[in-house]
């Protein structure tokens, strides 16, 4: 076996979630045998439970479309998002890499930069929480 | 978590594979069930666990070579679905069980990754019943958070590795696990999803 290429691109959680779907791999353990094999149904019964269920191509494109204003974060850490989609602060830092460090970069910076850093945060949660909404009844289960 | 690889392979076809697939004209179903016997829940070395066949991008020859039992060679170039998180990468896992060195978090369809005492929230300790407990305090006050078996974890990938296959293997010793992944969860975020 000769590997041409160790990484030919990568892929989200919903890429992958929406390729065996399309191979007729099914939430019903016995529903995909004959079409996928038991160990594709396993990842896609992971990724049933994750928050690549409820995404589609068109909101993944527009997540990462307007995510490119924001220039302090890296494409590993959009694809981090994309797969876990926070909607809570300490979850959104455990995304990004230091990102306590980042935000009070030099201690020289007048402290009004700071804050706007710390803004930024705050706009990208409301983005991942206007694109990837949670679903409805997960919502009824929290105000219950 | 996943990432796409393409590799070439010369793949042997044999011939009672052949003969349906050939009538047929479905020569690439016949490749792609073959590809699949010899990737699929495979892991290769510093490439990851071979998740599915993404596509075929091509396949030529179909000689038969003398003293191969009938079997035609294809060249087949393929790309695979891999899955190795990249170090640093957060994911949500179940806890499966755990020892006096720590935690095992599983997947579903991955069950090598491990948290060590020294990667959890401080400070916790090992309870009566062998559940970690993590002792949270604030203002004076002390809470327990107990991390059960078979809560939804979320943990931030510290490494993978790929140990080397043992030549010898006592009967008693653990099965062998090709590739390990060692995570942490002392960071803001991290931990029981429940927690945050």
């Amino acid at each position: 076996m000769k590997i041409e290429k160790a990484n030919a691109g990568n892929l989200t959680n919903f890429e992958v979630f929406d390729f065996l779907r399309s191979r007729g791999a099914t939430s019903d353990p016995m529903g995909c045998i004959g079409s996928v094999s038991p160990s594709e149904c396993k990842v896609f019964e992971y990724l049933s439970g994750s928050p690549a269920y409820m995404q589609t191509r068109e909101s993944v494109n527009e997540f990462l479309r307007k995510a490119d204003k924001f220039k302090f974060i890296t494409s590993f850490e959009k694809l981090n998002i994309v797969n876990s989609t926070p909607t809570v602060m300490p979850a959104l830092y455990a995304t990004i890499k230091d990102c306590d460090k980042r935000i009070a970069k030099e201690e020289e910076q007048i402290a009004k930069e700071n804050q706007l850093e710390e803004d930024q945060l705050q706009e990208l949660l409301e983005l991942v929480k206007e694109i990837f909404p949670q679903p409805a009844e997960e919502q009824e289960e929290l105000s219950q | 978590m996943f990432y796409l690889s393409q590799v070439e392979q010369n793949l042997k076809m044999p011939p009672h594979l052949l003969k349906p697939s050939l009538l047929d004209g479905e020569l690439e179903k016949g490749i792609r069930g073959e590809l699949e016997k010899r990737f699929l829940d495979k892991v290769i070395t510093n490439l990851g666990l071979c998740i599915s066949v993404y596509d075929i991008q091509s396949f030529e020859g179909g000689f038969i070579f003398p003293g191969d039992d009938g079997c035609a060679t294809y060249k087949v170039r393929c790309r695979l679905v891999m899955f190795q998180p990249f170090v640093g990468e957060v994911i949500v896992g179940k806890i499966e069980s755990c020892d006096e060195f720590g935690l095992q978090v599983s997947l579903g369809f991955f069950s090598d990754i491990r948290i060590p005492e020294r990667f959890m929230v401080q400070p916790c300790h090992r309870g009566e019943d062998g559940i970690w407990v993590w002792q949270f305090k604030v203002d004076n006050e002390e809470f327990q958070y107990s991390l059960d078996i078979d809560e939804e974890i979320r943990f931030r990938v510290a490494s993978v590795k790929y140990p080397p296959t043992p030549v010898e293997q006592s009967e008693n010793s653990e099965p062998f696990s090709p590739m390990e992944i060692t995570g942490y969860i002392n960071g803001d975020g991290l931990g029981l999803v429940s927690w945050w």
